[in-house]
Parts: structure tokens; sequence; C-alpha cells
């Protein structure tokens, strides 16, 4: 694992607590830690949730479409995150807690891109 | 020598009346900025853990509530720790209302005016009104249930002392005071004590009576940090791309797909005990 090269990623690390305070966070495994590496589709920087799409191969090589979910734009936002942040066609491995019932989604932990820079937690 | 006197006298009531004209009518106390909540999105602090400390189940205080209310109580909480409380505010279109204003996520303004002081939640977003004109609540006839109630307050130095009353029961199903599912009568009243502590930090201090819920005054305290000079306030729209509806016969919380259609099965729809 890549040591941390600016104090952005600790910043942003403050995002991870609070991330679902509009709803229950009860269909995600909040023990599991999912790593999944595929290609940026959008990012939804929207209220009251931004969402993380990402195009992952399966073990068929089938394009799956993962939605991560995120805090808000508005905390997001004032920690230095922006609607830029994952830009269309990025390579991007992404870690999340997967929903327990193994649909294609998950809680939003961390993203490391192709450049080495981590977005959120990456412990 | 009596001229001379005489227009000091007027000069001297002259200066003085200056020096009042020129005064604010009352020496107001700097709130401004941008404040955030400490702790979790929880009344009672014992029901804080994990992260984020709003939907982890934990050991709490307990309310000094009556056996109706407590049963109640321990079954919105039992709901919680399946994660299927129907939170009435998770659902998007109601005010937070009082005293759950002071219990969000996000930023806050309290925004300071010679005759109403305004509590500003950015999500929501929220505004709860204090009328601090020296008026009083409206007769029992003119008053009505309602997200926020009615608040009336005074300063007492540089501390906002406000009473609310006349807010939505629990009963009605549409208020809850936080996530844990803490709920209150159509009786509850609440004074509040504002105040900025040592260290830049707003101490919000509610004293909740309520004679159908409570045996007790319940005293909770919140804390409000003032954020960098600078911080912005944005939007919050809760149904602009929600993707968690939740079943309001269940309270299970769904997931929409990029597809917009949902993506997941409730625990019930799937067969199994969440």
């Amino acid at each position: 694992m890549k040591p941390v090269r600016s104090p952005l990623p600790w910043l942003l690390m403050l995002v991870a607590g609070g991330a679902f305070a509009h709803h229950s966070d009860a269909m995600f495994e909040r023990a599991k830690v999912l790593e999944l590496t595929g290609t940026i589709k959008e990012f939804q920087f929207t209220n009251p949730h931004t969402w993380v799409q990402v195009e992952v191969k399966n073990d068929k090589g089938e394009s799956v479409e993962w939605s991560l979910e995120w805090g808000s734009p508005n905390q997001l936002g004032r920690q230095g995150i922006r609607p830029s942040t994952f830009p269309a066609g990025a390579a991007v491995t992404i870690r999340t807690n997967p929903m327990k019932d193994g649909t294609a989604a998950g809680a939003f932990i961390g993203a490391k891109l192709a450049d080495g820079t981590i977005i959120g937690s990456w412990e | 020598m009596t001229k001379t006197l005489h227009r000091r006298w007027r000069m001297a009531v002259m200066l003085v009346a200056s020096g009042f004209y020129c005064l604010p009518a009352l020496a107001l106390p700097d709130w401004s900025g941008v404040w955030a909540m400490t702790g979790g999105t929880v009344f009672d602090a014992a029901t804080r853990s994990g992260p984020g400390g709003s939907t982890t189940p934990g050991l709490r205080q307990r309310p000094p509530y009556t056996a109706e209310y407590e049963a109640k109580y321990l079954a919105n909480m039992a709901l919680r720790d399946k994660g299927v409380l129907p939170d009435p505010n998770s659902m998007c279109g109601i005010p937070a209302g009082f005293p759950r204003i002071f219990n969000l996520p996000d930023v806050y303004e309290f925004a300071v005016t010679d005759k109403q002081v305004w509590i500003l939640s950015e999500n929501g977003p929220n505004v709860l009104r204090i009328y601090t004109d020296g008026r009083a609540h409206p007769p029992v006839a003119d008053r009505w249930p309602t997200h926020t109630g009615d608040s009336v307050g005074h300063w007492e130095g540089d501390t906002l002392v406000f009473d609310t009353l006349s807010l939505h029961s629990s009963e009605s199903g549409n208020t809850m005071i936080d996530r844990t599912g803490l709920v209150l009568s159509d009786a509850a009243h609440v004074v509040t004590r504002m105040h900025i502590a040592e260290g830049d930090v707003m101490v919000v201090e509610m004293t909740i009576e309520d004679a159908k819920a409570l045996t007790a005054p319940w005293v909770v305290t919140k804390r409000f940090n003032r954020q960098p000079a600078g911080t912005r306030v944005y939007d919050y729209a809760c149904n602009e791309n929600n993707r968690n509806p939740i079943d309001p016969a269940t309270g299970w919380t769904y997931t929409i797909g990029p597809d917009g259609k949902i993506m997941d099965q409730s625990p019930s729809a799937a067969g199994s005990e969440e």
C-alpha cells in the first residue's frame, strides 16, 4: 500500500463519519470491505447523498455498474470534494462496505486513482 | 454665570442624548459565522457508538419516561436496531421541527436581530423563529400544534432564554425527536438556554417537560463549534436525487439503481428476519 502523499486524504477521512445521517445504513455489511477495480461512469454530486457509479467486470467478463453511496455534497464540498473529483472514464480502485443482499451497491469508503491519488479513507 | 451654567447643562444633555441615540437598542452577542454540531445525531449521548454515531445501537441514558412512553420508546429502539424504524425525517418532505432542529448533521447559522433570533439549519433546510420582542405565546384558542411550535424568549446578558410549546405530538406519526425513535406528547414544553461558552462553543441546553410522557424534567445539551471564517452554506434538497426511499409499511430503506428501479429486496420481501 502506498504511503499517504499529502494531508488531503487525512482531511477527507473526516467525511466518513456520519455519512448516512439521512437514513438507516442497515443494508450495508459494515464488517466487510470489498475492493472493486473499474472505470468511473458518473459521479452524482447531488443531495441528499452523492453516488459514485463505476463499471466493473464480473467473473464472466461482463460489465456491471456498481453504485457506491457517499456523504452529502454539502459536507464533501466543504472538505474539498468536487463534481470533478471522479472524472468519467478514469480508472479507479474503490473500497466499499457492500450491500448485505449482494446487490451491486455499497457504502463508499475510499478510492485510489491511477496516479495514486487517494480519495476518502484508505487505511 | 447663570447663562454659562445653562449652556453647560444644555451641552451635557445633548451629549448624553446623542450618545443614547447612537447606541444600539440592545447589546446583542456576536453569533455570526457557520456552526456545526458536535457528537452524534441523538438526543441521548449514550446511544452514540460506532462510525457516524447515529445508526449503531448502544446503551442509553433513560429519559424519565412514564411506563406508557417507555414502552413506545423501547418498541422504536427495537425497530431502529433492525434498521427499519420509519423515521419520518428520513422520508423527505417534512420539517425536522423542534427540538430536533438542534440535532442535525451539516451546518447551522444563528441569526440574531433585535426582535427575533433565527436558527437556520442547512439540513432540511429548517428555520426556528424565536420572538424576542416581548410578545407572549398566543392564547390557547389561537394556537395549534406545528413542527416548530411557538417560541418566545428574552436575553439574560449574552444568554438567550426561550420557551417553546404548541408542538406536534409524536402520536400523529409525523414527528420524532431523533433517530432512536425518541418521542414526546402534545404536552411537551421546552425551555432552552443558548450561550457561547469558553472555546467558542455554542451550548444549547434544553429542559424538556412533558406531563404525559415524562415523570420529571429531562435536560439535553447540544454543542456547536464555529466553523472557519468563510465557510459556505449550501442548498439541501432531500428529493433531488433520493435513491433511498423508505417503505412506510415496513420501514425498510430501499436502494434505487442507476436505471431508476429498486435494486434490492426488503428483508420481509426476501422472507428473512433482518
